[in-house]
């Protein structure tokens, strides 16, 4: 497992995915943190939680590290790469699983970058405006922390959903879809509060801010819940398909 | 005694309602090259794939040494397979590409450098297989099929695409890693191809095997036979005709065998018989090959 390990997180860092997600997660970052701070209703900065929630921005590595897992399974198929790796590694739900633990370990420093980007603007901006910093608090080191674990679980979530689905702009299209329209169509009716954004989110902020959201130890067992469906799903999948 | 280095026994393989390989069955032997023919369509391919755990059989199964693909605990140390050429990620260089399988399969690094070398490909190992030339992608996956020094070879349709220098390129390297002693098994439907360098054929026709032969045995069998000289002419005819083989005489001290030239020779060395001549009658596989698959298999 170790050798399948390493060559599926040299497969990530010898193409230049990491680097445009990288980018991506940043110039998102940037725009969310600035837009939201240029804002008069922003509150009152002064509070502890609003500057924790500038922070809370960094959990967009959360959604690039799902894209990852996404294309990290895919891609294979988009390449036609899958028949040289099941050639090497013929026992399928091993590549899977290597695949997993791999965009998980990526994803989750994908969150650090993000983390210590969010931290470092949010700090810059209180300390160009004047305005006392509360950054260093058990709370904002919490959504930290808790970036970083969405972020891994995201990415293991996007290998299980990826091996399931294996066409890889359509699973991209699907996903943005669902968390973009599709759970805050679930918000209307109230049944929201389980479905996958929803809970990932819910390991980030730790039931901090919305009542939306599950607690921070429901929210990792529901993540883990639906990696393993995926999971157990995506492993089934391509043992079962030919490749042609 | 050990298991031929590739057995395929009752394959069969159905996708929905086309049947791509029905009931196939052959072995070859180890330390030659066998070709694996076919009109495009014929099965080939899924054969191949069937045999490397790629696809899974409907019916019956494919072995590699013995055993199932999926069993070998290190395969690329079994079989080095090149299959199409298109199979890398484009934006990923020629030498990681390798460092990938090489990592996969426990194989030290520095094997990646030793396998570039062989292939030739040294030079453009640092650069994006998406800029790599038809002919470069393919000696990258010939590359790839060596890294775990494996004793056989499989190969579908390796000569696609490439140009006239890349085909010889290709012949070349198959020889010497057959003279080796390495076992080879490659897939063509242009048999020119292969015809030059081939041991034996496995030809199949809509999934059904229609012969598996020695090249030479082939081209005679199809042509009618090997054309033989002997100044006891008559003699050998009633030897051939007593080893169940007809002959013909088409000229003085000339006979004309339906037989390799093989036998010929053999049933004309017991009954020591003079032989002037011994040969082949001059059939092209490629008239071997049409004959064969030009009606319905059987």
């Amino acid at each position: 497992m170790t050798r399948l390990l390493h060559a599926e997180l040299l497969k990530l860092a010898t193409t230049r995915l990491i680097l445009w997600l990288a980018l991506l997660m940043l110039g998102l970052e940037l725009l969310l943190i600035s837009l939201t701070a240029s804002q008069d209703s922003i509150g009152d900065v002064m509070q502890e939680s609003t500057q924790r929630g500038l922070v809370t921005f960094a959990a967009v590595s959360a959604l690039m590290s799902l894209i990852l897992g996404i294309v990290s399974a895919t891609g294979e198929y988009e390449h036609g790469t899958v028949s040289q790796t099941f050639l090497v590694a013929p026992a399928r739900e091993r590549v899977v699983f290597a695949k997993l633990v791999a965009a998980a370990l990526v994803g989750a420093e994908l969150a650090l970058v993000a983390d210590a980007v969010a931290y470092g603007l949010t700090a810059l901006w209180l300390s160009g405006r004047s305005i006392p910093s509360h950054l260093a608090t058990r709370g904002t080191l919490t959504v930290m922390l808790g970036t970083i674990l969405a972020a891994a679980l995201a990415g293991a979530l996007g290998v299980g959903y990826g091996s399931l689905a294996r066409r890889q702009t359509a699973a991209i299209v699907v996903a943005l879809t669902w968390l973009l329209i599709g759970e805050p169509l679930l918000a209307i009716v109230g049944i929201n509060t389980y479905a996958p954004g929803h809970v990932i989110a819910a390991v980030v902020e730790g039931g901090h801010t919305s009542s939306e959201l599950l607690g921070f130890w429901a929210g990792v067992a529901a993540a883990l819940v639906y990696i393993a469906v995926a999971g157990v799903l995506g492993v089934a999948s391509v043992k079962r398909a030919d490749v042609n | 005694m050990a298991a031929p280095p590739i057995e395929v026994r009752g394959l069969t393989k159905r996708y929905g309602s086309t049947t791509a390989v029905v009931d196939l069955s052959f072995s070859i032997p180890d330390g030659k090259i066998t070709g694996f023919l076919g009109p495009n369509g014929a099965g080939k391919t899924t054969t191949l794939r069937a045999l490397l755990g790629l696809v899974h059989p409907t019916q019956g199964e494919a072995r590699v040494d013995g055993v199932r693909y999926v069993q070998l605990r290190d395969p690329l140390r079994a079989v080095g397979a090149v299959l199409e050429a298109d199979s890398f990620h484009p934006g990923r260089s020629g030498r990681n590409h390798l460092r990938v399988l090489a990592a996969a399969a426990g194989v030290p690094v520095a094997r990646v450098d030793e396998v570039l070398a062989e292939v030739e490909l040294t030079p453009a190992a640092r650069r994006r297989v998406g800029g790599y030339s038809l002919g470069m992608r393919q000696r990258l996956s010939v590359a790839g099929a060596l890294l775990g020094l494996p004793s056989l070879l499989v190969l579908d349709e390796p000569a696609n695409g490439l140009d006239p220098e890349g085909i010889r390129w290709l012949r070349d390297f198959l020889r010497r890693f057959s003279a080796r002693g390495g076992t080879v098994f490659i897939s063509s439907h242009v048999l020119a191809e292969v015809a030059q360098i081939v041991d034996e054929v496995v030809i199949i026709h809509r999934g059904r095997l229609v012969a598996q032969e020695q090249l030479d045995a082939l081209t005679a069998r199809a042509a009618g036979g090997t054309v033989v000289r002997s100044p006891d002419a008559e003699r050998l005819r009633e030897r051939l005709a007593a080893a169940g083989i007809e002959a013909t005489g088409s000229a003085a001290g000339e006979l004309r065998a339906a037989a390799a030239p093989e036998r010929v020779g053999e049933v004309a060395a017991a009954a020591g018989v003079v032989l002037h001549e011994l040969r082949g009658e001059g059939a092209s596989l490629e008239e071997a090959f049409l004959e064969l698959t030009a009606g319905e298999a059987t």
